[in-house]
């Protein structure tokens, strides 16, 4: 959802799927590095990282690998303040990416199909 | 904190840990500051938890009983919760806030457990992350819960009431007519809650000119390839 909205002001287009689709080229700079560290860092897979932050910081240079930690680090806080509240989507977020929600397969994030999904599961 | 690495990190955000840091140390709304360094405690220990690793291996995570690895006094019913929260986020439904709730705990309380734990992963994610160890504990402040005023609180669709709106902007950098997103307001009931929480995040993201070495874009894909690896909707 983001991704779309900052991809307007550069005038470029941005795979959405690749957000929850591991294996698409994302199309921003250092997409490659940026996905592996993301995913290193919150799949908690520390000795993976240390590897993945030398070539990172070598490719991208080191200030932008350790700030790409750095988003990361806030967003795995943020994302369970979210879903420990049960904060719906904003009016006009939920308005506008209908078809990206379905498409990308986040819709099947939302509340009441994750109840569907777990609640009522006993084996 | 982050005394020991030679990575660039800006000041800015290592004062802001700090600041959270001692916080979480003091006597809180609704908890004490042992109570809350307990919650980072048990945070820190859902990570190597046996039960919640079963868990996350199970079709559903209430599917599967058991007794956590829980290292402190904190009710079983709370240590559940923050588990829960640290080591399987994605598939929190409604079901384990209603049994926190039936259990006795007021939503004042849930939301300062849910400031306090979220505050400290963020804490320790990028310690984590930059290869250091976690940050030594600080030692918990006396006194008892300072209490609060009532908050101003509406039903927004969320499990617990939210704010007003517009009360408190700022909570995210970059925001350019001060509206604050439902995420800002989802702490309302417990207001320094929020102030804690967007202390620890306010320099890892901003909706627009981004203060790090990173394009927007590329801010935006790493937060988006959070919430689809954490399964958030939000």
């Amino acid at each position: 959802m983001l991704l779309r909205a900052s991809g307007q002001p550069d005038q470029k287009d941005y795979d959405l799927n690749s957000v929850t689709d591991g294996h698409i080229d994302p199309g921003v700079d250092f997409g490659h590095w940026l996905r592996s560290l993301t995913e290193a860092a919150i799949r908690n897979r520390w000795d993976d990282l240390a590897t993945i932050r030398d070539q990172a910081g070598a490719a991208m240079g080191t200030q932008s690998m350790v700030d790409a930690l750095v988003v990361a680090s806030g967003f795995n806080g943020i994302t369970r303040v979210a879903d420990a509240t049960g904060i719906p989507l904003d009016e006009n977020t939920q308005q506008m990416t209908v078809d990206m929600r379905e498409s990308t397969g986040i819709e099947r994030f939302n509340y009441a199909e994750k109840s569907d999904r777990f609640d009522f599961v006993t084996t | 904190m982050y005394e020991h690495t030679s990575y660039p990190l800006r000041e800015g955000l290592i004062e802001a840990h700090e600041k959270v840091w001692e916080s979480i140390a003091e006597p809180g709304p609704f908890w004490t500051g042992t109570e809350r360094i307990a919650m980072v405690v048990e945070s820190r220990a859902a990570t190597s938890c046996r039960l919640c690793a079963k868990r996350r291996q199970a079709l559903s995570p209430y599917a599967v009983d058991g007794v956590h690895d829980n290292e402190t006094d904190l009710d079983a019913v709370i240590v559940d919760m923050i588990h829960r929260v640290r080591s399987d986020p994605g598939r929190i439904t409604r079901n384990m806030f209603d049994q926190v709730m039936a259990a006795g705990i007021t939503p004042e309380h849930y939301i300062e457990i849910v400031g306090v734990v979220n505050s400290s992963v963020i804490i320790d994610t990028l310690h984590a992350a930059l290869g250091l160890s976690l940050a030594e504990l600080p030692t918990p402040q006396p006194d008892a819960p300072t209490g609060q005023p009532r908050a101003n609180v509406t039903d927004g669709g969320a499990w617990v009431p939210i704010a007003v709106g517009n009360e408190r902007p700022g909570m995210i950098n970059g925001l350019s007519n001060n509206r604050e997103p439902n995420i800002a307001r989802s702490m309302g009931l417990v207001p320094s809650a929020v102030e804690l929480f967007f202390t620890a995040f306010r320099p890892h993201y901003a909706l627009q000119n981004i203060p790090l070495d990173l394009k927007q874009s590329q801010a935006e894909f790493i937060a988006s390839r959070v919430s689809a690896l954490n399964q958030c909707f939000y």
